[in-house]
């Protein structure tokens, strides 16, 4: 018996769809464990355990030929960790993983404490202020490129970069093109901040540069790496970090709970990436003939790994809709991805997330908060304003 | 029920502690200590290796 493939002209990046995506995402999983969307040609694959297989199967489910939905931005990452398959893929992430695993964050612990609680204090004698410029986007853009070993000059771009970097892992629609330039100047930027001696030394930059200058990983692709580094570390966070505060203040009852058993703090961030998954999607490329759930997939198709949906799906999650931060398997989601490719920056993005929530449980009795405006980008799901009020 | 650690991959995320604190420990470094003798699992705590398996958000863990 051979089963039709199901297929739908729906637009998955419609402007509809990404500001109100979880109805669609329900629609998706509910026809079929892998869908063609024929606007996009690739699979859209929504049920959490298909997802999470397929991260898990590298081999077939591969990330070498890029993630995104175009093939010039998978031209341009070629060789960076993300776009790379192993044994490369492993010396790769190796070496510009390195520091940002947990066991060498330790050291950092305190001096990101002390900037958290610098960062509450601050927000308190403000009292109202703007949840995404004000609190969200502190420690992406200040913390993490001082660690990178930035200098002052070019940190102004950071936001459009990272955001028409992850414009251009979707597909080339109107979208990703108006950020072309602006992702072409990131390049030209990141070839000159790359040359020895411009990134501070001791820095998690210098010392890519200096295992470039040993012959550790080829220099042409340093532009890359520092790319690696910087661009995954700031929408992203800044978008957890939004819903994270966004849902603390429409759930007063949890936020309290919180407050009296601050062990709850990991999985009040690990539910916040669940229930707002900050990246929609990535892909794979299939390297051969497969299937999903008895839907079979052809070699040299492409499949997109909606994490966005799979964090809400119905089959894996009891009331995905409702934010919880007692939900038990709250770890389980796949919002950093998961598998050989799983987030290498997650162990940082859990050190500033924890670091604010112990801050904030200290200091911060109540946090209110107003409706958020929500940004139409191809990859992020984040907001663009979130009004704030907080009290002691 | 073998589970094999691939020490390369293992970045410390801890997520095996936390699901099977039984059996995974990060010791005071940071390093993933196994409290279990060579890489066969104590019988009896196969469901909990397999859940730590399926947490480690690298694929770090491997069951044989």
């Amino acid at each position: 018996m051979t089963t039709l493939a199901p297929s739908t002209d729906l637009d998955f990046y419609s402007e509809e769809v990404i500001l109100n995506p979880y109805d669609t995402y329900r629609r998706l999983r509910d026809t079929a464990p892998a869908v063609w969307l024929e606007r996009y040609q690739v699979w859209a694959v929504t049920r959490y355990d298909d997802v999470y297989a397929a991260l898990h199967d590298h081999r077939t489910f591969a990330s070498g030929y890029g993630v995104a939905l175009n093939d010039p931005l998978n031209e341009k990452m070629k060789g960076s960790a993300l776009v790379s398959d192993p044994p490369y893929h492993d010396h790769v992430r190796g070496v510009m993983g390195g520091p940002l695993t947990p066991r060498a964050l330790r050291k950092h612990h305190d001096y990101f404490q002390e900037r958290a609680d610098a960062l509450i204090d601050h927000l308190l004698e403000l009292g109202r202020f703007d949840g995404v410029r004000d609190f969200a986007q502190i420690f992406p853009l200040s913390v993490v490129p001082d660690l990178l070993g930035w200098p002052a000059e070019g940190r102004e771009h950071f936001l459009d970069w990272a955001s028409a970097g992850f414009q251009a892992l979707g597909p080339m629609n109107e979208r990703a093109l108006r950020d072309l330039p602006t992702l072409k100047g990131m390049w030209e930027y990141m070839a000159e901040i790359v040359r020895p001696g411009r990134l501070a030394p001791g820095s998690w930059g210098a010392a890519l540069v200096e295992a470039a200058e040993k012959g550790e990983v080829d220099k042409q692709l340093l532009p890359a790496l520092i790319g690696d580094y910087l661009v995954p570390s700031l929408d992203t966070t800044v978008s957890a970090l939004s819903t994270m505060l966004w849902q603390l203040g429409e759930n007063p009852d949890q936020w309290r709970m919180v407050r009296e058993d601050p062990s709850l703090i990991p999985n009040v961030l690990n539910e916040s990436i669940r229930y707002e998954a900050p990246i929609r999607a990535l892909s794979r490329y299939v390297t051969e003939d497969t299937e999903i759930g008895g839907i079979p997939l052809a070699r040299g198709s492409r499949a997109l790994m909606v994490y966005a949906s799979a964090n809400r799906d119905e089959r894996h999650w009891k009331d995905p809709d409702t934010f919880d931060v007692t939900r038990s398997n709250a770890n389980t989601h796949v919002g950093f991805g998961h598998g050989i490719h799983g987030c290498v920056g997650q162990g940082l993005a859990r050190l500033e997330g924890h670091s604010l929530l112990n801050a904030l449980v200290r200091k911060v009795a109540r946090i209110e908060v107003g409706q958020p405006t929500w940004r139409v980008h191809n990859t992020i799901r984040a907001m663009t304003t979130l009004p704030v009020e907080f009290s002691a | 029920m073998d589970i094999h650690v691939d020490y390369a991959r293992c970045e410390g995320h801890g997520l095996c502690e936390e699901v099977a604190s039984s059996l995974f420990r990060l010791d005071d470094e940071g390093e993933l200590v196994t409290l279990f003798d060579g890489e066969r699992v104590p019988e009896g705590y196969e469901d909990d290796a397999m859940r730590a398996v399926r947490a480690c958000p690298v694929s770090a863990l491997r069951a044989q």
